[in-house]
């Protein structure tokens, strides 16, 4: 019997479906206006994968952005590789970014053009047609709970306001992978809250989401993991349970709320940072 | 059809300039047409009713019709300058116009190159109408129309160019006013827009032909009024053109991509 063509199937390998976003031994140095040199991210590594929201959580100045710059291929890496969906963003920028949606830490709304005119306008850089972009637009914008808003000026619009639509702007293309730098800096608890159940949805549907933040109550309700990035260095990664439990174990932290009132309270992961860097993160997290 | 990848980036740039400019079409037009028309109606007529003609490279040839000839060029030069410098100023560090649009497929390089087209582009329309006044008043030949045309984009161009290299190097809006005084405006009064340059002292007339302006005035009043053509000019044209085009992209991209 020949056994090459006996019927017996042959067990195959399941296919590879490359992660999300893969971000290997990435480091960026640049010169600051001094003329200085600064290394602002230094051989980090990452995945994010369909599906789950990765965290950045570090201080103002910590590489977030930078990476974040990186990622979306609009710095050159100084060394390492960035891929989204397996296409390596700097050998094929267009179809890689085709895949992508990004919230900036500013506000990049375009404010030449009216709130529902901007979405459509946006979409055709994905080469959507103006007919789908405003199918999409007009879904969005019910979504975001802007759809009284659709023709107004985009300086008309609150803060908040403003930040759901870019986000639902980086949404209009249906991404694979959404950045989001920042994206509730300065929004009050009410707004913060919309976005955050706006963002679990996306992440519920499948989306991969690179989260930048320095908020430690959003890496923890948003995060599946969480990167501790400092000085441009991630020095731990995993879910922010067992960031929490591997370094500050189950003991409550004692806390002095004011001068001679002392409370114990669950460990979280403003308390691994400061075990991990020997600084706390912006206070205003603790506030929302 | 189905554009190549990077000319379709520069066309949705440009597209979603041409679409800024549609929607606030009157205040374009008025800003955009208005400041050669002062000019042209209070030179050409006001001091061209002084002057009656002058002599020019053996030629005889109306004030009017040399000042018309004259705006073609101050048009492109304030037009592409100024719609790159300032213009392109609050669209990339107030806007962050370009930012957003090159995290898109779109790449920086082509939202740079959409803007600079968008820039000639403008400008090159409004030395058009100035050209096509020139001919309803009898002082160009229609032909001008179609000569100018190339001519006043890739001066345009050049002049964006200078623009863009301007606001990327500027710190804050306010800064831009150092070249607009200091480069700008002495190549508006001292290259030949209002009277012909040999009328400076020899020194000076060496100085304007080094300014980009000088050349295209050149050029210009060769295509429109039949004026002797002068090689020199093309050389000088075309490394300005090249050196500002490739300086003000060059310049922008090291302010935005570190």
């Amino acid at each position: 019997m020949d056994i090459l063509n006996a019927d017996i199937p042959i067990p195959r390998p399941e296919p590879m479906v490359p992660a999300a976003l893969r971000v290997e031994r990435l480091s960026k140095r640049y010169r600051l206006d001094s003329g200085e040199m600064l290394d602002a991210v230094s051989a980090i590594s990452f995945e994010v994968n369909a599906g789950e929201c990765f965290g950045l959580l570090g201080p103002n100045g910590a590489g977030k952005s930078t990476t974040i710059n990186c990622v979306t291929g609009f710095y050159p890496a100084s060394s390492g590789s960035v891929t989204i969906c397996g296409l390596d963003v700097y050998a094929e920028p267009k179809r890689a970014r085709q895949l992508l949606g990004v919230c900036a830490q500013d506000d990049t709304l375009d404010s030449d053009f009216r709130v529902f005119d901007q979405l459509v306008r946006y979409a055709t850089y994905f080469r959507i047609s103006t007919e789908e972009g405003r199918l999409r637009a007009h879904a969005l914008l019910e979504r975001f709970g802007l759809k009284e808003k659709a023709n107004e000026q985009v300086e008309s619009l609150s803060g908040g306001m403003k930040r759901r639509l870019q986000v639902a702007r980086a949404l209009i293309s249906h991404p694979r992978l959404l950045v989001l730098d920042e994206p509730t800096t300065g929004l009050d608890p009410g707004v913060r809250r919309v976005l955050w159940e706006i963002l679990m949805h996306e992440r519920s549907a499948g989306t991969a989401i690179l989260l930048c933040t320095h908020y430690m109550e959003e890496a923890e309700r948003l995060c599946d993991r969480v990167g501790i990035i400092d000085s441009g260095r991630i020095l731990d990664i995993d879910s922010p349970r067992a960031l929490i439990h591997r370094h500050m174990g189950e003991d409550q932290v004692q806390e002095e709320v004011r001068p001679g009132v002392v409370w114990k309270r669950p460990p979280n992961l403003e308390d691994v940072y400061l075990k991990l860097t020997g600084t706390r993160l912006d206070l205003e997290a603790g506030e929302s | 059809m189905r554009l190549p990848d990077s000319l379709w980036g520069v066309r949705c740039v440009w597209l979603r300039y041409f679409d800024v400019f549609r929607k606030s079409l009157r205040y374009y037009l008025v800003t955009t047409f208005s400041e050669p028309i002062l000019y042209l109606l209070a030179f050409g007529f006001g001091v061209g009713a002084l002057v009656g003609t002058l002599k020019v490279d053996g030629m005889e040839v109306s004030y009017r019709s040399f000042v018309v000839a004259g705006i073609v060029g101050q048009t492109v030069l304030f037009q592409g300058f100024f719609e790159a410098s300032f213009g392109s100023f609050v669209r990339m560090y107030y806007q962050k116009v370009f930012s957003s649009m090159a995290v898109t497929p779109i790449t920086l390089s082509e939202v740079l190159w959409g803007e600079l087209l968008w820039d000639a582009t403008k400008a090159s329309a409004a030395a058009e109408v100035v050209t096509l006044i020139g001919v309803a008043l009898g002082d160009f030949p229609p032909l001008a129309l179609l000569s100018v045309l190339p001519l006043a984009f890739l001066s345009s161009l050049l002049f964006a160019g200078l623009g863009l290299t301007v606001s990327a190097r500027s710190k804050s809006i306010d800064e831009i006013s150092y070249p607009q005084y200091l480069i700008v405006f002495p190549m508006f009064l001292f290259c030949g827009v209002f009277y012909p340059i040999e009328s400076l002292p020899a020194a000076l007339q060496w100085v304007a032909w080094a300014l980009p302006l000088t050349s295209v005035l050149s050029l210009v009043r060769t295509l429109t009024l039949g004026f002797p053509f002068q090689p020199w000019a093309v050389p000088i044209f075309v490394a300005w053109l090249f050196l500002l085009t490739v300086f003000g992209r060059r310049s922008m991209f090291a302010r935005l991509v570190k």
